[in-house]
């Protein structure tokens, strides 16, 4: 008996699907598909020349050869001061003194 | 307007030949997808991707079959790799849980009410659609293919690339595996 329910019920639910009514497509489908089409055939949009990697490459060099350039130009500065100005530690030492400003220790 | 003069439209970009298509073949695009997904908003999503797939593949198109079965193939491998997607995405769905609100599971499937299901047999059906989202891929294809969009053994084995004695088998099998797993359920 309760062998004969659950097949009955078995067939039943197996049969739910006869006579069933097509499902239709949405309404506005054919603008709702144009409308996605033009956003997904629309030209990809084109990278920003700053991203080129042959400008950020191209920068980059012209970056470092300024940064080089620079460093031997500043390490040139001091040498030559100090070379072509002899007395230069005694205008320090004057002027030091002139402004009071010696370093001398006040335990000597 | 013929189906070579569909055709010929289509190749040449004719936008009132890709509007003819559309029209003819939109409901059984999404009364497949539907039938497979078992969800409204997945199932509008692919027949669309089915239409621009048509619309970009329409040239390799050589006519060995005819344009219905290419299409519903088309919507068949598509639905079957969104099922794919969406059973990845289900198999890390608990770490989502961890950050759900009020520790309810995120990807609890709802179920699923085919609008052409007459009103007294809905909930057989829903409880019929449960059990054929758990048969193999090729048995719920071949399954929904004849119950839902009513296609002949023919028409089936033709989209499957198949004969016509695998698709009664494979027929044959959804049913018994059906029976078995209703059988399962608690009375």
């Amino acid at each position: 008996m309760k062998n004969n329910l659950s097949n009955n019920k078995t067939e039943r639910v197996i049969g739910s699907l006869d006579s069933l009514q097509k499902a239709t497509a949405p309404d506005f489908f054919y603008t709702r598909l144009k409308g996605k089409m033009q956003r997904e055939m629309e030209p990809a949009k084109k990278p920003s020349f700053l991203l080129r990697p042959a400008f950020i490459a191209t920068a980059l060099s012209i970056f470092l050869i300024i940064n080089v350039f620079s460093l031997f130009e500043i390490g040139k500065v001091p040498k030559q001061n100090t070379a072509t100005q002899p007395g230069s530690q005694a205008t320090i030492e004057s002027f030091a003194t002139a402004y009071n400003m010696n370093t001398e220790s006040v335990y000597e | 307007m013929t189906e070579e003069e569909l055709l010929s439209g289509l190749r040449n970009g004719e936008e009132p030949a890709f509007k003819e298509l559309v029209t003819r073949f939109q409901d059984k695009v999404f009364n497949t997808a539907l039938g497979l997904l078992q969800h409204h908003t997945e199932a509008e999503d692919i027949a669309q991707e089915v239409f621009i797939q048509v619309y970009r593949s329409i040239q390799q198109f050589k006519g060995d079959s005819l344009l219905s079965t290419w299409i519903y193939r088309i919507t068949v491998t598509k639905s079957l790799d969104q099922l794919r997607s969406k059973k990845r995405k289900k198999r890390f769905g608990f770490l989502s849980n961890l950050f759900g609100d009020d520790n309810r599971p995120l990807h609890e499937p709802e179920d699923f009410n085919h609008p052409g299901v007459q009103h007294e047999k809905k909930e057989d059906a829903a409880l019929l659609f449960k059990m054929v989202d758990q048969l193999p891929e090729n048995q719920r294809t071949a399954f929904i293919l004849n119950k839902v969009e009513e296609l002949s053994y023919r028409e089936i084995a033709d989209i499957l690339k198949t004969s016509e004695s695998a698709v009664d088998s494979l027929l044959q099998r959804a049913k018994q595996n059906l029976r078995k797993k209703i059988n399962e359920l608690p009375p």
